[in-house]
């Protein structure tokens, strides 16, 4: 743990981190005019006493800032462990996760307590009634802090198993984050216990539900149309509902059992090994290496290095044969009418991970020390990954425009794929790596298919 | 004959000095560098390849001064630092091709002149593999790989011959003398007979100095 949290000491972007709560705090309470995040109950926004604004935050913290948490400790400082040494040590396993785990946790509640901190002064402004700085932050850390513990502990489970570290952990998280979304709308109008308010894991509900004040559940989180006239909330019969406070404290030691069991579970790294591959796998390999021209001339430079630049990428973006693959069955899907709720997003879908994954290559800091050394500037070559996603995105939309007799597709397409080789080559150059640009994306893949 | 000259260059981190006016140039040929661990012989390869720039004093090719020469001079060189953060996901070969893009290259000429340098170095067999599946060895097999192609004037080598047995890094030093003969090498290495003998400078790296031998 002290080593982790000396690494975390080191890390500007935990600076960043410890400022965006406070930040995001300033605006995430609705105002009278309706702008900022809302909390409303029958159309109405709450009536904000001491207690309402601590648990309007902490929702804010345990629905959408989660991914932001997640993202951060997929992507700071200790996301490379030292495995090639403490994998052979005599250290117990669960001790490294639980000391890990421990750090990450930490430092997600030092986050909190900045909001916290900014709960109060913002508080000192906007409630209404005694301002009760303790009934700020007892409804937020209540409701937030197992939320952000058990995020940690899913960092290490996901941290512990082969499949959980590469991309597949990130869909799982994105999976798991909007199940426990949606899943505690199935508690609606049950009685408070315990073992109802456990499907809660965000912790909002029930503050909401026990505290507003008729029996309905009419309730929405995030925007929409805000009616005139506040109603009384009262988040602190809300908090006191049978079972909820001892179902928050057991996501705590849920969550440090998860932790444990990542350390039991745990996997060690090992390089992928070659296995006799099977009829697909032969299908989508590689190519066996072409025979060798014996004395090959030296390469000389192309007679258009920009277009040479641009068809590189293009192919790196496109690497391997399953990508080959899956992008004919996108393109297909164009053919089905509706292309901007079913051709589109699978088209973009697979973009998205094709230009994250070839954006973190091209940005991992430890490649870009030799690539900068090259003819070819860094901005061009961010630029080309970029003109190279609108070229992916456009040509899986063929299809749909041969169908249709319309130029929207194309132009659907195109917007969408530069506007992801803008997100995955920035983000990418930011963290060093494809994990965050791929996190937002699917984020905002999300929103584009519901929306 | 020399295109690259160093000025008096200085070169610190924060406080400490890793070398103190330094005034040589880079002859045609192979130039070995030597010196104690962490005396600097990677910072000054670093300095020589563009990846870093120099704190004092001004490097300068064939006779135009940095940094207003620097794509000239990246146009010419072939670059194999000591780390390379390879990505795993790639075949050796999209990478080198990668890499080719980057500098410029014809792709097809490109990819005919990895396969060749490849089956000079044993690792032509394995070149449409991951590099995840890769070793160490195999690794620096390839950074080194990517460093010739093309026809590059100045090749500059951190330890290319580290973690290769003795028939696998002699292969790498033929290749290495074979370039010398026209272009520039400058390379850092352990004591290596068929590199001596080949050498037209040998420079040793201590105490913020760079000192001929």
């Amino acid at each position: 743990m002290t080593t982790s949290l000396r690494r975390y000491s080191r890390s500007w972007g935990l600076w960043l981190l410890l400022l965006v709560a406070p930040i995001g705090a300033r605006f995430m309470i609705a105002r009278d005019d309706g702008s900022g995040m809302q909390v409303a109950i029958g159309g109405h926004l709450p009536v904000m006493t001491s207690a309402t604004l601590g648990v309007c935050l902490g929702i804010v913290v345990s629905t959408l800032l989660l991914p932001v948490a997640f993202l951060y400790l997929r992507s700071n400082v200790t996301r490379r462990n030292p495995w090639q040494v403490d994998e052979v040590t005599v250290a117990p396993r669960a001790a490294i996760m639980l000391g890990r785990f421990a750090a990450d946790a930490l430092v997600l509640l030092a986050a909190l307590a900045t909001l916290t901190a900014a709960g109060w002064i913002l508080g000192w402004q906007i409630v209404t009634g005694p301002y009760q700085p303790h009934w700020i932050a007892l409804p937020l850390w209540l409701v937030a802090a197992p939320a952000l513990i058990g995020l940690a502990a899913l960092r290490q489970l996901l941290d512990a198993r082969p499949l959980g570290r590469r991309g597949f952990g990130e869909v799982i998280f994105f999976a798991l984050w909007m199940t426990s979304l949606v899943i505690p709308i199935t508690m609606d109008g049950r009685a408070s216990s315990f073992a109802v308010n456990m499907v809660d894991y965000p912790g909002f509900i029930r503050p909401l539900v026990a505290g507003s004040p008729g029996t309905g559940t009419d309730f929405s989180i995030g925007g929409g149309e805000i009616k005139p006239g506040r109603v009384p909330l009262d988040s602190k019969r809300g908090i006191a509902a049978p079972g909820y406070v001892n179902s928050r404290l057991a996501w705590v030691a849920i969550a440090v059992a998860l932790a444990a069991l990542a350390g039991v579970i745990h996997g060690q790294h090992t390089a992928p090994r070659r296995r006799k591959p099977g009829l697909v796998a032969r299908l989508l390999a590689d190519r066996p290496p072409p025979s060798v021209i014996a004395n090959a001339p030296r390469a000389a430079p192309s007679r258009s290095p920009l277009f040479t630049l641009m068809l590189a990428e293009f192919r790196l973006v496109g690497a391997g044969r399953p990508f080959l693959v899956l992008a004919i069955i996108a393109a297909l899907l164009g053919l089905l009418p509706d292309f901007r709720h079913i051709g589109s997003p699978a088209a973009l879908l697979l973009l998205i991970f094709g230009l994250t994954a070839h954006a973190g290559r091209g940005e991992a800091r430890g490649l870009r020390h030799l690539t900068a050394t090259t003819a070819t500037s860094p901005v061009l070559r961010r630029a080309t990954l970029v003109i190279a996603g609108t070229a992916w995105a456009t040509l899986m939309a063929i299809p749909a425009t041969l169908t249709t007799w319309s130029i929207e597709p194309l132009a659907l397409a195109a917007a969408a794929g530069s506007a992801a080789g803008v997100v995955a080559v920035t983000l990418a150059m930011i963290s060093g790596s494809a994990f965050a640009p791929r996190m937002v994306l699917l984020i905002a893949w999300y929103a584009y298919l519901s929306t | 004959m020399s295109n690259l000259h160093l000025d008096s260059v200085g070169k610190l981190y924060g406080r400490k000095t890793i070398f103190d006016s330094v005034t040589t140039h880079v002859p045609i040929g192979l130039t070995l560098l030597t010196g104690p661990s962490g005396a600097g012989k990677s910072t000054l390869l670093r300095l020589l390849a563009t990846a870093e720039r120099p704190s004092s004093g001004k490097l300068s090719w064939k006779g135009a001064p940095l940094p207003a020469a620097r794509s000239r001079l990246r146009r010419a060189l072939g670059y194999a630092p000591q780390a390379v953060d390879l990505p795993d996901d790639l075949t050796a070969r999209e990478f080198a091709l990668h890499m080719a893009a980057l500098k410029g290259l014809d792709l097809a000429a490109a990819d005919a002149q990895f396969g060749a340098i490849t089956d000079a170095i044993n690792l032509h067999a394995d070149i449409n593999h991951r590099i995840s599946t890769f070793s160490g060895g195999m690794r620096r097999r390839l950074i080194f790989a990517q460093a010739l192609l093309g026809e590059p004037e100045l090749i500059i080598l951190d330890e290319p011959t580290a973690e290769l047995d003795r028939h696998t890094a002699a292969l790498l030093e033929a290749l290495i003398v074979e370039r010398a003969a026209t272009a520039s090498v400058v390379m850092t290495t352990h004591a290596s007979e068929q590199l001596t003998a080949h050498a037209a400078a040998s420079w040793r790296v201590e105490g913020g100095q760079v000192t001929p031998l």
